[in-house]
Formats: structure tokens, C-alpha cells, sequence
């Protein structure tokens, strides 16, 4: 077994595409906060690092409820950067591997037990399913080999799990950071990711029969 | 080396030492008057210190320095900080006269503001600590530098630290200090984790 993983949750953006008027993390999934669903999903895992910008201290009081043991992460410049920024930040003090969970997702629980479970490099792709999504194509290993807007034959979707060395910052995305490293291993999940209300009301449908 | 610098009230303690004093002594009405106007931003910070040391420096110090010895500390914290005394120090506002037991107790070195003594009392403030001066003192030697504190008298330091851990253990940290923080932890299991992970 390689040392714990350090789980990197980006909550730092603003989330303005969805239209709800409160950070992603806050918004109620069948009477649940979207965070609260992500530390339900996490709640064996030691090390998790909560990267914050807007609404930070709303967001602070919400993950203090159910995991006062969290570490919060700055990213005071939060409006200029991007996903890719809060992973470096999140990830650069913490354990040797970094499994970066974007604070607008959603993966079936069987699915981040096996993700946990699996070791070293790896990024995580879905069925396509967003209305604005990244796509990504695999090689015949099914090793992850390029990230595009136009096409491929997946959802980008992470999560993702690189050496917390190789992290390296960028004012990007998290594909950003991952795409040095291409082609790295694939793994499929079951995954919804929100960015829009469509997404949301799917995110509402994906839940159900979750405990 | 890692070089950790330790604020104390709050941080390594679990009470602010100053109100504890106060109370002691009885002499909560003028510390918290005084308190309430630094907080408000109507007396700059080290004006503030000048002005407490002035009132409580009449008191028996002996006796400030037996009671601040009972303080209770974040056992863990204290812990880390013994099986890394090299890597460990504190960086206090307070007289060294105040809490010269404590910071014994604790075990690490430990920088903080001295005092003249005549008498058992403070008649005289003779070096204000400028916890800016000790991140400086270390980096310039080569190390990298953490710091945890909560307070508006830690920011500068935190600013120049390499990393700086917001405390929120004791309570909400000063808007300023969360300004210039990388980290912010809400309990000691939290800090000990982040600590050992800088090591």
C-alpha cells in the first residue's frame, strides 16, 4: 500500500454559470449541502484538504459541522486562477499522492472506494453527460491521451491522483496540470459534474438511492 | 531545517493569557476598555501593549508567572513541539518575566518582550518582541520557515513566513491573519497533521 492519500476538494470558484446565487458547495441536493455529499464520500479518508475562496467562510462553517479536522487551503486569488491553482495549493503541503476532487462533482460512492483504493497515477473520466463539458481520448491501453472542448470519447470529469511533486502550478484548469504527464492511466466512473441547472436537475436524478 | 514559530495565547494555550490576569487581579474593567479600543482599531497595537504593561506591571509578576504556569495548553500541540524542540519555537508578546514558567514547561526556545524588574514589579518596558524580526532572523539562516498564529499582532510575521497556518483552535483568527494564511485549522488533531506534513 503507497502512504494515504491527501483528498484535495477545490471549492474556491465562484460557480457563476449555475445561476443559484451561492458557491457550489452550499447548494441543497435532497436536503444536503453538495459538500456535505463529498465528505459522506470521504469519511475514511485522514488527510482532506479543503481548498476556499468565495464565501470562504461560509463554506469554512459548513465542513467544521461534519469534519472539524479538515485543513483549509487559500486561494485568495481565487477570481484570476483556476481549478488547476487550488490543486497545486491543496496538494503542496500535503501527502504524497493528491486525489483532486473538483467541489462541483458528484461520483457514485462503490466508484471512490475503488478510486481510493487504487494506486499511484490515474485520472477518472465519465460517459459524457454535462451540457458544457471537457472530452478526453484514450489510447487502446486505455491510457488517458489528450483533453479537448471539441471532442472526444469521454467526460473529463476527474477525480484525478498525481504525485504531490509533479503538481505544478498553473493558473489553469486541472487538465492543465495533467497534461505534461499524458498519456497517464484512465479509469472510468459513474460521475456528474454541475456546472449549469441542467446539470444540477441530473445531479438531483444521480443521487437517488444514495445514502 | 523546518523552523516552526509558535504564537502562545491561543495557540499552544487555550485561553488568552491577558483576561486571564485581568480577572485574577481584578482589573478586568481597565484591560477591557483597553481591549475594546485596540480591537475597534482606536489604539494602534503596540501603543495598546505599552498601555497594558503600564497597568499590569504594578502586579506582583512572580505571581502572574505562577498563575500563567497553570494555563491549561493543547496537549498535542505541546507534544509536537517537544519531540521537535530543534525545529520549535515561540514568538510571545508577553514579558519574559510572565511566562518565564510556562514557556519552561512547554520546553522550546521561546522569544518575547523583556522588562525592567525592581521590586517583583515591571517599572520599565525595555524591548518590544516584533515576532516579524524572528521569521527574518531564521530565513536569513537558511531555513524555511512556518508560522501559527491567530492574532493582528502575528500578520506581519505570517506574511513573511514561507507558510503560515491560521489557528482556530481557540478562536476565529483575526481577519488579517486569515488575509495572509496558506492554512487555516480548527482543531489540534488538524494542526498536528499539517505540522508533520511540513516537517
Amino acid at each position: 500500500m503507497q502512504t494515504a492519500k491527501s483528498v484535495v476538494i477545490t471549492c474556491a470558484g465562484i460557480g457563476s454559470r449555475l445561476g443559484l446565487g451561492t458557491t457550489k458547495a452550499l447548494i441543497d441536493i435532497n436536503g444536503k449541502t453538495l459538500i456535505h455529499w463529498q465528505l459522506d464520500l470521504f469519511k475514511d479518508v485522514e488527510d482532506i484538504r479543503i481548498v476556499v475562496g468565495f464565501e470562504a467562510n461560509r463554506v469554512i462553517d459548513e465542513v467544521r459541522k461534519y469534519r472539524p479536522d479538515a485543513i483549509f487551503v487559500y486561494n485568495h486569488d481565487y477570481f484570476n486562477t483556476k481549478t488547476g491553482t487550488s490543486y497545486y495549493l491543496g496538494a503542496k503541503d500535503g501527502n504524497e499522492y493528491a486525489l483532486e476532487y473538483d467541489g462541483d462533482l458528484l461520483v457514485h460512492p462503490d466508484d471512490v472506494q475503488m478510486l481510493l483504493e487504487k494506486e499511484g497515477e490515474w485520472v477518472a473520466y465519465a460517459d459524457k453527460r454535462s451540457e458544457d463539458a471537457v472530452y478526453l481520448s484514450l489510447n487502446e491501453k486505455g491510457e488517458v491521451t489528450g483533453f479537448s472542448r471539441e471532442h472526444g470519447d469521454y467526460e473529463w470529469t476527474g477525480p484525478c491522483c498525481l504525485h504531490r511533486d509533479r503538481i505544478q502550478y498553473t493558473s489553469g484548469n486541472v487538465f492543465n496540470v495533467l497534461e505534461p504527464y499524458i498519456p497517464l492511466p484512465g479509469v472510468k466512473v459513474r460521475a456528474c459534474d454541475i456546472d449549469t441547472y441542467g446539470d444540477y436537475q441530473r445531479a438531483i436524478e444521480f443521487i437517488k438511492g444514495w445514502k | 531545517m523546518t523552523k516552526f514559530i509558535f504564537d502562545l495565547d491561543g495557540t499552544i494555550t487555550k485561553c488568552e493569557t491577558l483576561p486571564l490576569i485581568a480577572s485574577h487581579f481584578k482589573v478586568e474593567e481597565q484591560i477591557n476598555e483597553l481591549t475594546k479600543a485596540t480591537v475597534a482599531g482606536q489604539v494602534p497595537f503596540i501603543e495598546s501593549f505599552i498601555r497594558r504593561v503600564y497597568i499590569l506591571g504594578k502586579l506582583p509578576a512572580s505571581e502572574i508567572n505562577e498563575l500563567l504556569s497553570g494555563v491549561e495548553t493543547y496537549s498535542k500541540v505541546v507534544e509536537f513541539i517537544q519531540q521537535h524542540k530543534e525545529n520549535c519555537s515561540i514568538a510571545t508578546g508577553n514579558l519574559d518575566c510572565w511566562i518565564e514558567k510556562l514557556s519552561g514547561k512547554i520546553g522550546c526556545e521561546c522569544f518575547c518582550s523583556s522588562g525592567q524588574m525592581e521590586n517583583d514589579n515591571v517599572i520599565k518596558l525595555t524591548r518590544i518582541l516584533k515576532k516579524e524580526d524572528i521569521v527574518r532572523k531564521y530565513k536569513d539562516e537558511g531555513h524555511r520557515v512556518v508560522f501559527i498564529g491567530d492574532g493582528n499582532n502575528d500578520v506581519e510575521a505570517m506574511r513573511m513566513a514561507d507558510v503560515a497556518i491560521a489557528s482556530g483552535l481557540t478562536h476565529s483568527p483575526a481577519p488579517g491573519a486569515i488575509s495572509v494564511a496558506n492554512y487555516l485549522v480548527l482543531n489540534e488533531v488538524a494542526l498536528c497533521r499539517q505540522l508533520n506534513q511540513l516537517l
